[in-house]
């Protein structure tokens, strides 16, 4: 907005008549914007305020603005006080607390609070004059039925409204996609949807919003936050207030994708860490089966590396399926009738694995720093010290790495000088992993 | 209002090719007097796209050679007219070439705005065709991966060959860096695939992928031109979305870049006339004097011409329609990859035979447009069959016509319904300008992607055109015509 003046790289600025103009505008748009928050202000404040108005006013100042919480909180009130069919069980109108100024948090209260405390029996008009109720003639329905038939209507006219509120949010996501407002508006409806609707009306808006979970992840694959709201929504979607069922085969399948889509996605690797033990239970995986899931987990994260050893989020996973090889204590293991003899002849061979890895990346730090822990996870597995010949390999690798990451030699050296040593570091037991000093 | 006649034109721009339309839209926002002829009744020039009634009187001229560098032109209708759709339903571009996400054309169409009237598509996946090795088998088509999930995805190569591929390409992405110009600047202008030999041990399939992916067409480019296509094929990756590194016009390619700026040059001011050519030129003074085809006879400070010739051999081409969609052709590989309209393929050297049963030492490129494209109807896909011209080419482009409606099988062969050829031949001579006034914009090459130095002549006919006012930074830099986008207030209100 600011006028620069004179000009910038060589292009010169267009005349200050347009500045002075934009700033007129802008000046124009502050104006009206206070306008309307002062009119939402005094509307909350005054008793018996149409919650219809407040909320078209809500709709114009969240638009303007979508981080103004206070806002989002009105218009919650207004939907619960007003717009919703029937007040919903243990109403959240009265924590909303926030109210425009301190001394009118009595009033501002008590417009939302007085139907939620009565119970269905009052029930004010609905917001679109299209939904207009007609009388329902009592006379030739049992009262059971005319019960059925409005919980049915409450149900449509309120899933309506969720739609209504669900899509208004999207464009304001779209500009605004890390707003948190937005995303806590959104759910409140989700979960307003599982209170007031029919399990099926429900599932159905949840399993959109997994799409949109998708959508985001689409966008960047990489943004946590995205990642934690899809698993979220999947365990929503699991529970028993959606009549849920397991979505573990689909969740790892969707991890599939992604790594596929952008091997270093690290958030998609941790999250298919996360879902194999809950995989391999639903599965009733026997030992067989387990063993080829994992010899399947090792190969697919071998052809991974060979394409990209550089990358640390495949290493953290690949660490992943060695510790859970070498370290059967503590934790959910993919093959936990794993023998000793087992896991030494897995680890011998990811040893021999990484090994074939650097004869084409010479270069690669990382594979020296897997190579360094593995050999010495072998060896704690073995509960001996290494042989002269991984002696030598040791000293190698770590000369190289002393070379390929000078920043760390400080940890370069203390291992050096702990391999010195004849005993393996203190707290280690026979068949655990040495404790490396990080 | 004046007539043509009485105007003292600064600039008559003749013919509407890509160059002369490009120099029309740098030139919109001047307040030079332009007028810009086509002795064609369409715009576009050499770098068209025609309806079958358009390519019918195209080919037409081409036999009366009066089309430059076009020559061989024919048109072939295997069933007659079985099978196709009214004329206007098809758009076949002269020019389809793929337009690289780097490209500075791209740059030149977003920063001069014009952009906004082009829809791009994306350009998918690059494969290699592979004969099988038995009979009863059908050729395959095998996918060239590029990027580093590609390499992972593919089963067709071994996980050493992977390796050294994944090398390569990291090679690439820094090649211009000291160490990495040592490696390469010894071979700098030896063949590409001799380089690939010799420092990553590619063997001959590897070499194929990688030369493919320049799209070469002796297919001995050398390292330093090959370094830079596959280094603007890998930087270009990703950039307006996932899964490709190329775009594509709809509607014909470069014709609607060029019919584009003619509209952006029209709204500019400049004045246009199609059907009219020049028939006589005479220089008075500083001024030019044109007799033109309509009768008028006017004057202008400068005149820009497009170039009739270009260097090298030149190309010859097979534009085939055939009767199916190619849907597995046309599949977005990645997740959240936009489904492509454009595949491209690669006969390698040695694979086809011309009539005297001569191997070909070229490759061979296909490039096949599904009907997002706007080109053909749906349920029908247009294929672009493109070899360095040399007599007889024209049956290597039958023969990989043939394999590749084979390879491209599913229950029924899909058939051939159109077929319209053609050679674009190269020539040495480029025509003497003795003339200050006269500016000869000159073309590179015929090449399959988009050849960014074709931009550098137009920015030299700017240049000549505005003289002492040109403002280097202001070149193809607009702001956006007023009324060209919405404005917000609505949400005020």
């Amino acid at each position: 907005m600011a006028d620069q003046g004179g000009s910038q790289h060589g292009i010169a600025r267009t005349s200050r008549v347009r500045t002075e103009a934009q700033r007129q505008s802008d000046l124009d748009r502050i104006q009206k914007y206070k306008d309307l928050e002062s009119q939402l202000r005094s509307l909350v404040q005054s008793q018996g305020a149409d919650p219809q108005e407040i909320y078209t006013l809500t709709t114009r100042l969240l638009r303007l603005n979508p981080e103004y919480y206070t806002v989002w909180n009105v218009r919650r009130r207004a939907l619960i006080s007003g717009l919703f069919s029937r007040p919903s069980p243990g109403s959240s109108c009265s924590k909303a607390s926030s109210s425009f100024s301190a001394s009118d948090t009595t009033t501002t209260s008590t417009a939302a609070s007085s139907p939620s405390s009565s119970t269905a029996a009052t029930r004010p008009s609905p917001p679109s004059p299209t939904a207009g109720r007609s009388g329902t003639t009592l006379d030739n329905n049992t009262p059971s039925e005319n019960e059925n038939k409005e919980k049915e209507k409450n149900e449509e006219e309120d899933l309506k409204l969720l739609e209504t509120e669900l899509n208004f949010t999207i464009p304001l996501l779209l500009e605004s996609p890390k707003c948190y407002w937005i995303w806590s508006y959104r759910l409140w409806l989700l979960r307003q949807a599982i209170e007031r609707l029919s399990v099926a009306a429900a599932k159905r808006i949840w399993e959109a919003e997994l799409k949109l979970a998708g959508k985001m992840l689409s966008k960047d694959p990489r943004n946590f936050h995205a990642w934690g709201y899809r698993r979220h929504v999947v365990e929503t979607l699991e529970s028993k207030a959606l009549n849920g069922t397991s979505l573990v085969e689909q969740e790892f399948a969707y991890t599939t994708r992604m790594i596929e889509s952008k091997l270093s996605n690290f958030s998609a690797w941790h999250s298919r860490s996360k879902l194999i033990p809950r995989l391999l239970d639903e599965r009733g995986a026997d030992e067989n089966a387990r063993r080829g899931f994992l010899d399947q987990e090792l190969g697919y994260i071998r052809r991974a590396l060979n394409v990209g050893p550089e990358d640390q989020s495949l290493w953290y996973y690949h660490q992943f399926l060695v510790l859970n090889i070498v370290s059967p204590v503590g934790h959910p293991t993919i093959v936990p009738g794993f023998s000793l003899e087992d896991r030494v002849t897995y680890m011998t061979r990811e040893l021999e694995e990484m090994k074939d890895l650097l004869e084409d990346y010479d270069d690669e730090k990382l594979i020296y720093e897997a190579l360094l822990e593995y050999t010495l996870y072998l060896c704690g597995l073995e509960g001996r010290k290494p042989e002269p010949e991984e002696r030598d390999d040791l000293v190698k690798w770590l000369t190289k790495l002393k070379e390929l990451d000078p920043m760390r030699n400080g940890r370069w050296a203390d291992l050096e000088r702990d391999q010195a040593l004849t005993e393996l570091l203190p707290g280690v037991e026979q068949g655990g992993i040495p404790i490396l000093q990080r | 209002m004046e007539s043509l006649a009485d105007t003292l034109w600064d600039v008559v721009i003749c013919g509407t090719g890509l160059q002369q339309s490009l120099l029309a839209l740098a030139l919109s926002r001047s307040d030079k007097k332009i007028l810009h002829i086509d002795p064609h009744s369409f715009y576009g020039g050499g770098e068209a796209a025609f309806s079958l009634q358009e390519a019918e009187s195209w080919v037409g001229e081409v036999a009366a050679g009066t089309e430059g560098s076009f020559t061989d032109a024919s048109i072939t209708k295997p069933d007659g007219s079985t099978g196709l759709s009214f004329p206007r339903a098809y758009s076949l571009a002269l020019a389809p070439q793929m337009i690289h996400a780097r490209s500075e054309l791209l740059s030149q169409l977003v920063s001069s705005r014009a952009y906004r009237q082009v829809e791009f598509l994306a350009v998918g996946s690059f494969f290699i065709f592979k004969p099988s090795t038995d009979p009863s088998q059908k050729p395959e088509l095998v996918r060239i991966p590029s990027t580093r999930e590609a390499v992972f995805a593919t089963t067709a190569i071994t996980s050493k060959a992977k390796r050294g591929l994944m090398k390569f390409l990291k090679f690439v992405m820094d090649y211009n860096s000291e160490t990495r110009s040592e490696t390469w600047k010894p071979y700098a202008d030896v063949p590409l695939t001799e380089f690939l030999f010799k420092e990553f041990k590619m063997d001959q399939e590897l070499q194929t992928y990688i030369i493919t992916l320049t799209l070469s067409l002796d297919g001995k480019i050398s390292t330093r031109d090959g370094l830079a296509a596959i280094s603007r094929h890998l930087s270009s990756m990703g950039v307006y979305g996932v899964g490709f590194a190329a775009l594509y016009p709809k509607w014909g390619g470069l014709s609607e870049i060029a019919q584009v700026s003619c509209r952006a040059g029209a709204v500019g001011g400049t004045v246009y006339m199609l059907g009219t050519g020049i028939k006589e030129m005479n220089t008075i003074e500083d001024t030019i004097e044109l007799q033109l085809t309509s009768g008028d006879t006017i004057k202008t400070k400068k005149l820009v011409k497009g170039d009739q010739g270009f260097p090298g051999v030149g190309i010859s081409r097979l534009v085939a329609v055939i009767n199916s969609p190619l849907k597995s052709l046309f599949e977005p590989t990645v997740e959240g990859a936009p489904i492509p309209a454009v595949a491209a393929l690669a006969f390698p050297p040695g694979l086809l035979s011309d009539a005297d049963g001569k191997v070909s030492e070229n490759p061979t490129y296909l490039f096949a447009h599904s009907s997002d494209t706007g080109e053909c109807p749906s349920g029908q896909s247009v294929l672009y069959l493109t070899t360095q011209y040399a007599p007889g080419s024209m049956v290597l482009l039958q023969k990989a016509l043939d394999f590749f409606l084979e390879a491209a099988a599913d229950d029924s062969t899909p058939k051939c319904l159109y077929q319209l050829r053609y050679d674009q031949r190269g020539s040495d001579e480029t025509p003497a300008s003795k003339d200050a006034s006269v500016f000869h914009l000159q073309s590179p090459s015929p090449s399959l992607a988009f050849n960014d130095s074709a931009l550098e002549s137009v920015r030299e006919a700017w240049k000549a055109v505005m003289g002492d006012t040109a403002v280097d930074a202001e070149y193809m830099t607009f702001t956006d015509r007023e009324g060209a986008m919405g404005d917000d207030d609505d949400v005020y209100d």
